[in-house]
């Protein structure tokens, strides 16, 4: 595996240290069992009870009854903030920019959602505690001035890191639903093919592992976005734009994508593809049915966990963030179906490991 | 190393000063040994009847039931937590954590817990100390519990008011004070913008007519310039410009100066730096857009009048309130610390019985509950010792609660085995550790301990001897002890501190054991000390007058002539022609061959310590055999052991003391070389005066027989050690099925019986477990068929291991000598290379040079020396205690006794 890189030399003169923090971070992961038991419970505090016997320890010790969820939320995500910008600041190099490109995907939703927030007159506080604070970054706050694309550009996003992948939608048009749905997939998509492009540059185990898993993040985004194009007005050929080009099903797969109009095509033409057949084997809406969404989240996951099968590369860190995302995602559905007193799918979060 | 090093035959040795010195050295050898060989056989003798207690075998320890009433348990629990002597066991290890009993009331402490923790935060805060006058209060009662909830309650709530109440004042404070810092500045940009106006356009006086337009400056007919005020954050002023810059298309004009003094965050209470900023712009649309950017950039605006008359009345307004804020800020303040204090006062205690409260509670979650019968049933270890005790303060719980029913505590039996419990002291504690640290000793298990008070010192001390580095290491144990009380109670967090200071006094004897072994090695940092006066005496020789001496830089010193050893006649209390009475001779500090004469001496010393230590386990060996009843081992394992170690090394170790005893300094040139009459012995080769192998002069054939007998006498322990046992065990295991049938059933019924005084509650379980028996017996004789075949490989690999180790643990403990060696020659060449130079040289010149040399050396001494050789020799005892010494005899596969203690609990070290 992986061909013989100079740089996996002095691997660990730089990032050795931090890989072993953050595998050591991995086995902190809440297992099966710690799932089970966190379904038994009745009530938060029961949850609350359970956590504090995990790595999570006393993160929620300091907060006065009674708990809700979104307390829950707020601490599991300033953990897992914690724990990145430990690493981002004693990363060096060539870490810390791929760590930066992890944090643009954050920064990306994070504007989107102010945008979008704007045009529905939200106030501005009330948007910001949605953000997600590894997207923070300073010029954030005034997307909220912008009317349109050429503007956001020009006057705001130009000085972030993200004006490299803004190129492409800069419009004179006025902001509007459909058009940021388009702005956000066109970002999107600059940044995926940004980032893959930087790791197969990189080389090495790194570029093994991340391309497999940004490629399989770009198929995914191609076919979300063209099932749920079915019924709007966006047209193929702009859909066709949408596409991230870096994924297993480019450039055939996403030819025939461009062309399809319902769900059974996208099916078809998913079956053609190995990796993406078993994910449409059995999904539907029916109950006890995984839905598409989750198949697509297991399947992201098992790759997530492979790439810890590996030393010597980045993979491990992307991995942990997004493994460390779905946990969070699984907590919060147990909590909120505890809340809710709704515990007929309490079953039905992602495993992991 | 090679044989010839080991015991270098006498001839190969020729030098200078060449004293033939074999003889002469065994004194001092048999002296150094001396003390532990004595202190060993004391030992032994005390066996019988030791008095140090529990540290020689583990506290006898049985299972216990207590039936607890429910409103008593908790009394009980809090006296037993007290008293620290009882371990309990998880009775319902299936039960989820949120499911026991009493989680609620845990959850209840929990709530209380985190209260304090907010209330010791507001503490930190402020820089208030928190009282410690080291009392520890006892568990509260229940009831208790409710009046300490309801004090937390009320000071959280009325810290949390004060808190908001100061933010909001705080928060107003800021507002005030940013306020006048822009009326300050922005005055400034108005002076600035009129004097260029005057300068460029004449249109100054404008600026102020127009005022009646509020927050509109108009400049000429045409043009009318809006502005607005604000402060920002500093840090985030560059990217605010050029944001501005941008989005405005450079159609706006900023100033900004920064604030001199930083304000303070309300909400955090830290300082922030600040700028303060005003910007000009044009039209309504600019304007909205400026207030937008600011708003994104969380830049506080305020309004701020064109005129400088209306910002001199506001100016003067924002003062008087401000110092209005300030005494109703300062009386908050007041009131604040005043609540505070009182909570520094008692926090400390309200901790200590929260967190005891929570470990009673946790320690009841662990009991079965038996609804019916309304009490609770917890099992626990307990050392029968304190049964007395326990008793005594399970009554003075039932006392106290008023409960009617006493509580009671019964003994059962158990098939398993007992956790481990030695009781230590200060002194003993830091070798217990050593111990444990290998592992913890099987249940009643002899204990090394006791005998490594004093053997592992001494045998650090053999490879670390020297008198000046053992009286640095005491006295820096002494000053650990001296104020160990103030150590004790301000722990640190730097481990290597903790760890030292647990092992001072380890330390302490190290230290101790180091000066005396220094002193039998003569050296005080590699220097000798002549105390007694050297047996030599140069003199002696008739040819070597004053001018012989002088012309001479080397003279070999010949013992054999009449007077020149033991003829001393210099004015010493020893000048009676006896050798240097204790330690070795002062003279070969001067000799240039002082290394191979002390590396015979040393290497033979390390034979026989080692020896003796090898023969101390197999006697603590033979102890536990007698102790456990185990004949078996005794004879067929034990037995056989000690005659093949007899054999092999205790024949060599009489023959060094036989060889120390017979030849002098004079004959030592016909002395035999004791390493190639071993190597011969095992080849059967005859002794010979031509190999320099006879040892008993004249009596060379008895020898050989002697030999001949003692190699057969060990190669015949080998199979005695490796078949007996197994085979005694096979024909054993052989009657038992011949005879297996009611045999086998009358046993398995006992079994029950034992088994129903434990689970005399769930009879269920015990029909359960009889026909689990019965079905399972066909199955018990084929898997103990199948055993027979591990056993011998097992006894094979442990026959194997014990023979080999004979001979390498032997070669082991030359470490002793080894590491001896480089001390001394590192501290020599210490001396030499570094002070002695300072020394040396004469004149102003040689002051300084000893001067600042002397910090060069010592700090070198107390590095490289003290420090890092002191480490490496304590690594190496350790080994050979660990290795050579305990795997004659102990098991270590135990596990430790953690009894329910609030001592530690209190401590806040482990959480339940």
């Amino acid at each position: 595996m992986g061909s013989f890189d100079l740089s996996e030399i002095f691997y660990n003169v730089d990032s050795g240290y931090l890989e072993g923090l953050i595998r050591g971070f991995k086995n902190g992961i809440l297992r099966q069992e710690d799932y089970r038991h966190l379904t038994q419970c009745d009530t938060l505090e029961d949850l609350k009870l359970h956590l504090q016997g995990t790595d999570y320890g006393n993160f929620l010790a300091n907060e006065p009854s009674p708990l809700t969820v979104s307390v829950i939320d707020d601490k599991l995500r300033e953990k897992l903030v914690a724990e990145f910008e430990y690493i981002r600041n004693h990363s060096y190099k060539e870490l810390g920019v791929f760590l930066d490109f992890i944090k643009y995907s954050y920064m990306i939703d994070n504007i989107i959602l102010l945008i979008t927030g704007t045009l529905h007159q939200r106030q501005l506080s009330e948007l910001l505690t949605k953000c997600h604070p590894l997207g923070t970054f300073d010029q954030m706050e005034t997307v909220t001035i912008a009317t349109n694309t050429a503007d956001l550009y020009n006057a705001i996003l130009v000085d972030s890191p993200l004006a490299p992948f803004f190129k492409e939608c800069i419009s004179e048009e006025d902001l509007n639903e459909m058009n940021i749905e388009i702005i956000r997939n066109t970002l999107y998509k600059a940044y995926l093919e940004a980032f893959y492009d930087w790791c197969k540059e990189k080389g090495g185990a790194t570029a093994d592992v991340m391309c497999e898993i940004l490629a399989f993040e770009a198929d995914r985004r191609s076919i979300i976005i063209t099932i749920n194009s079915f019924g709007t007005e966006l047209t193929k050929e702009d859909r066709a734009k949408l596409y991230p080009r870096r994924g297993k099903l480019y450039p055939d797969g996403l030819i025939e994508l461009a062309r399809a109009d319902d769900y059974e095509t996208v099916k078809r033409i998913a079956e053609y593809y190995a990796d993406y057949r078993p994910l449409f084997d059995g999904t539907g809406n029916g109950p006890g049915d995984k839905t598409l969404e989750d198949k697509f989240f297991e399947h992201e996951v098992t790759l997530n966990v492979n790439s810890f099968m590996q030393q010597f590369q980045y993979g491990v860190f992307y991995s942990y963030v997004k493994l460390k995302e779905q946990e969070c995602r699984n907590v919060i559905w147990i909590a909120e179906c505890i809340a809710q007193r709704h515990r007929a799918k309490i079953e039905s979060y992602i495993p992991i490991m | 190393m090679s044989a010839e090093a080991i015991f270098p035959p006498a001839s190969s040795v020729a030098s200078c000063l060449r004293p033939k010195t074999r003889v002469y050295s065994s004194l001092q050898e048999q002296s150094l040994i001396g003390i532990d060989l004595h202190e060993t056989v004391k030992w032994l003798l005390n066996i019988s009847n030791f008095t140090m207690g529990s540290l020689y075998r583990s506290e006898e320890m049985c299972l216990a039931q207590l039936y607890l009433q429910s409103e008593a348990a908790f009394a009980c629990v809090s006296e037993l937590g007290e008293l620290g002597l009882v371990q309990f066991r998880d009775l319902n290890p299936n039960v989820n954590a949120f499911l026991r009993k009493f989680v609620h009331d845990v959850r209840r402490c929990d709530e209380m817990e985190r209260k304090l923790r907010f209330l010791e935060r507001e503490l930190n805060k402020d820089n208030i100390p928190v009282d410690d006058d080291g009392d520890v209060p006892l568990a509260p009662l229940p009831r208790e519990m409710i009046e300490l909830e309801g004090k937390f309650e009320k000071l959280e709530s009325d810290m949390k008011e004060v808190n908001g109440n100061q933010e909001a004042l705080r928060k107003n404070f800021l507002e005030l004070s940013e306020l006048k810092q822009i009326l300050k500045k922005t005055q400034g940009f108005f002076e600035e913008a009129t004097m260029y106006q005057t300068e460029h356009t004449g249109f100054a006086p404008e600026l102020e007519e127009d005022s009646s337009r509020a927050g509109d400056l108009s400049r000429g007919p045409f043009t009318k310039l809006g502005f607005v005020a604000g402060v920002i954050l500093r840090e985030k002023m560059l990217a605010f410009e050029r944001v501005l810059w941008r989005a405005c298309r450079g159609n706006v004009f900023l100033r900004h100066a920064e604030m001199e003094v930083p304000l303070v965050d309300p909400y955090t209470g830290d300082k922030v730096n600040k700028c303060v900023f005003i910007i000009f712009f044009q039209g309504d649309q600019l304007k909205n857009r400026v207030k937008k950017i600011c708003e994104g950039f969380r830049a506080t605006l305020y309004p701020c009048p064109e005129s400088p008359q209306e910002r001199r009345e506001i100016a003067v307004g924002v003062t008087t309130r401000l110092e209005d804020l300030q005494t109703v800020l300062n009386q908050t303040e007041d009131h604040r610390r005043i609540v505070l204090s009182q909570v520094a006062h008692n926090i400390r205690v309200w901790f200590i019985k929260v967190r005891k409260i929570k470990a009673i509670y946790d320690t009841l979650n662990l009991f079965n509950v038996n609804i019916a019968e309304k009490c609770l049933i917890a099992e626990c270890w307990c050392p029968v010792a304190d049964l007395e005790k326990i008793q005594g303060a399970l009554r003075h719980a039932t006392e106290t609660s008023g409960s009617s029913v006493p509580s009671i505590l019964q003994v059962m039996k158990s098939d398993e085995s007992p956790p481990t419990y030695n009781r230590t002291n200060a002194f003993t504690y830091g070798f217990e550790t050593l111990i444990d640290a290998f592992g913890v000793a099987n249940y009643r298990e002899v204990n090394p301990t006791p005998f490594t008070i004093i053997s592992f010192p001494f045998l650090f001390a053999v490879m670390f001897g020297d008198l000046g580095h053992g009286f640095l290491m005491l006295m820096f144990s002494l000053y650990m002890l001296y104020y160990q009380r103030y150590f004790l109670r301000n722990k640190t967090d730097n481990e290597i501190w903790e760890m030292m200071f647990g092992g001072r006094y380890l330390i302490l004897l190290m230290g101790l054991f180091s000066m005396y072994t220094g002193f039998l090695y003569n050296e005080c940092f590699s220097i000798s000390v002549n105390v007694f006066g050297s047996a030599w005496n140069v003199s002696a020789d008739p040819g070597w007058d004053t001018e012989y001496l002088k012309s001479q830089t080397s003279l070999m010193v010949d013992p054999g002539k009449p007077g020149v050893f033991r003829g001393s006649t210099l004015p010493y209390p020893n000048s009676t022609g006896n050798p240097y009475p204790y330690g070795i001779d002062p003279i070969w500090q001067l000799a240039s061959n002082k290394i191979t004469f002390l590396n015979s001496y040393k290497m033979k010393g390390a034979v026989i310590l080692g020896f003796v230590q090898m023969m101390f386990g197999l006697i603590l060996a033979l102890n536990n055999h007698l102790y456990f009843k185990n004949y078996l081992s005794l004879f067929c394992e034990w037995i056989p052991q000690i005659i093949f170690l007899l054999c092999v090394i205790g024949y060599l170790v009489i023959l060094i003391f036989y060889k120390w005893a017979v030849w002098s300094a004079a004959d030592s040139s016909q002395a035999p070389s004791l390493l190639i009459g071993l190597i011969n012995m095992f080849m059967f080769t005859a002794p010979s005066q031509t190999a320099d192998t006879v040892v008993f002069s004249g009596q060379a054939g008895l020898q050989q027989g002697l030999q001949i007998f003692i190699v057969l006498l060990a190669v015949f322990c080998i199979p005695w050690m490796l078949f007996t046992k197994p085979v005694i065990i096979y024909y054993r295991n052989k009657q038992k099925q011949a005879t297996a049938g009611y045999g086998e059933v009358h046993t398995s019924v006992n079994g029950i019986s034992d088994r129903a005084d434990i689970l005399a509650h769930d009879e269920l379980n015990i029909n359960h477990e009889s026909e689990l028996d019965s079905s399972s017996e066909s199955e018990k004789h084929e898997e103990e068929e199948f055993e027979m075949g591990q056993f011998m490989i097992i006894q094979v690999i442990h026959t194997i291991e014990y023979c080999l180790s004979c001979i390498s643990h032997t070669a082991s403990y030359l470490r002793l000598w080894a590491l001896s060696l480089a001390h001394s020659e590192l501290s020599q060449v210490l001396w030499t290379m570094v002070m002695s130079i300072g020394l040396k040289e004469p004149g102003a010149l040689g002051v300084v040079m000893s001067f600042l040399l002397f910090w060069v050396f010592s700090s070198l001494t107390v590095g490289i020396l003290l420090i890092m050789e002191g480490l490496s020799a304590f690594l190496h005892a350790l080994r050979l205690h660990w290795v050579e010494f305990q795997s004659k005899f102990y098991k270590g596969e135990g596990y430790m006794f953690s009894p329910f203690s609030f001592h530690v609990i209190v401590e806040g070290k482990s959480e339940e």
